[in-house]
């Protein structure tokens, strides 16, 4: 059936003695969003800093696709199909919110091959969409630097999706965020679910229930139960470890 | 069609293009000969608004690149000299070699000086003049290789080619037998192109330099209006963005980096053609210092603005020098200036110009408070 999108094989790093991820193997399907939940100091943004090249790996191979990446500087494996939003949300400040879809839709990396004017159009086209999809027509010409904190979160989601990356990370994208502003988000994600591969931290049950196909819980550096949504919840290690006696709301 | 601020700025680029471009129809060549001189001060701030407002690279080293393209038209120059020419060979010597040279030395330049043979190659002036770009290009790719490749820095940066400059400055005053050290290089001939000597007090070189200015900031401003001169900005603003993006930063770090030491680099040959020198005080930490004024207090987010900023500053400043009990007070003034652009005018007189203008033209149409603080963010672009 489904094929692997994201495969992360023994994933391990030292710091100087402590594994903050720990022999971390775990297959995401192609269109699959899989959320990973954990405890503070878990080790899940860890994780994404090993997926994403940040952070070198001590041992434990990824590939996104077929492409190993483990070895690639971030920028290469970006453009090998990885895309990445940050726990604290970061965008060009100065720019206009069009303008920082355009550096992200950027269709090559390369300074020379960017030394022309326009985009292609049906890069355009796919500007216009993405603006309609986040929710900031009305911001298009304003810089980034004076969006609300959802806005930026929007505006970065949107960047990602210009990207147009197979695989996405997403740290916490509704953190700090009112409810209503956690719902539009969830609804940009599930938007996004199905074209891209995502996975998705995230602390609010209620917000996991709603976007989550699958789930991964860590603990203390390793994986501690990986399964639907339904099986996590009743998994009796799961409610040990991470969420004591008050279980899964 | 609206008035935008693209229009303002286009219109200011025009009005500028006109009075350099006519000055000669009004001034004496004396005064072109100075003035033309500011002009080159203008495309240094042209070069530091790309390197720091752009790049987001705060170059305290950009002496350098003016130095080595200066050094580099000088010794064509230096060779071309009469006095060159007069020293007992049949080939051109430059006359310092003769008082450094060890008793004895064969009088050419395979060996008269230690390195003098570096020079023989600048007896053609086309040589020196691909030199004056190509060299201060070639070290810009040197260094910015190894900061960004290494992922410096901020204020490292900083530090690291103040650093290299004053190095740099150092062997040159060192190199005595080679460079005429401290003293520089004077007593220089003309630069020949084609047939036309470049006599510092025709108009055709004060042209020559007017005309390049032009060409400098037109083709500035088209390459910082390219994707990649977005993506650069991008890359100002979170180079880690940026990055997780799939851009080779450090690519574009680089290459605007030597884009801005090439301008510096040709900025320097033209006031050789008008200062007739060239010396190690162009190396020296003011100067280079001096750049980054011109930059804070005419815009460095405006290629514009700092060139504006950088002719003006020094029209006033020749102006004012002119009384002695003047030129302290000056240097107080300028230092003000600097610490109030910092701190209050980020955009510098092209921010505060292109917002004020904004608001007289858009005026009868009253405009509501939100556009003018988008207008006030808008020369970041727009310069
Ligand atoms: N570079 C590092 N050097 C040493 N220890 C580190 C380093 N990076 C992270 N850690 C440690 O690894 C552990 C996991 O941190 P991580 O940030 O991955 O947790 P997390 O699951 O994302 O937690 P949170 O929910 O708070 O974001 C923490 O104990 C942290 O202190
Ligand atoms: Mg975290």
């Amino acid at each position: 059936m489904s094929t692997a999108s994201l495969t992360i094989d023994g994933l391990t790093v030292d710091f100087s003695g402590f594994r903050a991820v720990d022999s971390v193997s775990t297959v995401v399907d192609a269109g699959e969003l899989r959320v990973l939940l954990g405890a503070n100091g878990a080790g899940k943004t860890t994780l994404m800093d090993l997926i994403s090249g940040k952070t070198r790996a001590t041992a434990g191979k990824v590939y996104i696709g077929d492409t190993e990446v483990t070895a690639m500087s971030e920028h290469a494996i970006a453009r090998a199909g990885m895309g990445r939003k940050f726990q604290i949300p970061s965008v060009f400040r100065d720019l206009t919110v069009r303008q920082n879809l355009e550096v992200a839709a950027s269709p090559s990396p390369g300074v020379f091959a960017n030394l022309r004017f326009a985009l292609p159009s049906s890069t355009t086209a796919r500007i216009d969409e993405i603006i309609e999809l986040v929710g900031l027509g009305d911001r298009v010409d304003t810089d980034a630097g004076t969006l609300s904190h959802g806005e930026t979160q929007w505006l970065e989601l949107g960047m990602l999706i210009a990207q147009r990356p197979k695989v996405i990370l997403l740290d916490e994208p509704t953190a700090g965020m009112t409810e209503a502003e956690t719902m539009k988000t969830a609804a940009i994600i599930k938007a996004m679910r199905g074209e891209h591969t995502l996975v998705v931290v995230e602390h609010d049950m209620a917000f996991v229930k709603e976007i989550a196909n699958r789930i991964t819980v860590m603990h203390l550096g390793k994986v501690l139960a990986e399964g639907s949504v339904e099986s996590i919840e009743k998994n009796q290690a799961v409610r040990d470890a991470y969420l004591g006696s008050k279980g899964i709301v | 069609m609206p008035v935008t601020k693209n229009t303002l700025a286009l219109a200011t680029y025009v009005v500028l293009f006109l009075i350099i471009l006519a000055a000669p129809l009004y001034f004496d060549v004396f005064w072109l000969n100075r003035f033309s001189k500011f002009l080159v001060y203008g495309m240094l701030g042209v070069a530091m608004a790309l390197c720091w407002g752009y790049a987001g690279i705060l170059n305290l080293g950009q002496g350098l690149f003016f130095g080595l393209g200066a050094y580099s038209i000088a010794m064509s120059m230096k060779l071309a000299s009469p006095t060159s020419l007069a020293q007992g060979s049949d080939t051109p010597i430059p006359d310092f070699m003769l008082w450094n040279a060890e008793p004895g030395a064969p009088i050419d330049l395979c060996c008269i000086t230690n390195g003098s043979f570096l020079w023989i190659p600048f007896k053609s002036q086309f040589f020196g003049i691909a030199m004056g770009v190509v060299l201060p290009t070639l070290v810009a790719f040197a260094i910015g290789s190894i900061i960004f490749r290494k992922r410096i820095s901020g204020v490292f940066i900083s530090i690291i080619t103040l650093a290299v400059v004053l190095l740099v400055r150092l062997l040159v005053v060192e190199a005595q037998p080679f460079t005429n050290g401290f003293n520089g290089l004077t007593d220089l001939g003309y630069l020949t192109v084609f047939g036309h000597e470049f006599d510092p007090y025709y108009v055709s070189t004060y042209y020559l330099i007017a005309i390049s200015l032009v060409v400098v900031l037109v083709l500035a401003r088209i390459l910082v209006q390219t994707r990649s001169g977005l993506i650069l900005q991008a890359v100002r603003d979170d180079d880690r963005r940026a990055r997780f993006l799939g851009f080779d930063v450090p690519a574009y770090q680089i290459f605007f980096f030597c884009v801005s030491a090439a301008i510096a680099g040709y900025a320097g040959m033209l006031y050789v053609l008008v200062a007739e020198f060239a010396s190690p005080t162009f190396m020296d930490l003011a100067f280079s210092i001096t750049m980054v004024v011109w930059a804070a207090v005419g815009g460095r987010n405006s290629l514009l603005g700092a060139c504006i900023g950088a002719v003006l500053i020094n029209m006033v400043e020749a102006t004012v020098s002119e009384t002695p009990q003047l030129i302290e007070a000056w240097k107080v003034i300028m230092g003000l200036a600097f610490v109030l652009a910092v701190l209050f005018l980020p955009r510098g007189i092209a921010g505060l110009v292109s917002r004020l203008g904004y608001m007289i033209v858009r005026k009868p149409q009253k405009m509501p408070a939100a556009r003018a603080d988008a207008v006030d963010a808008e020369p970041a672009r727009a310069g």
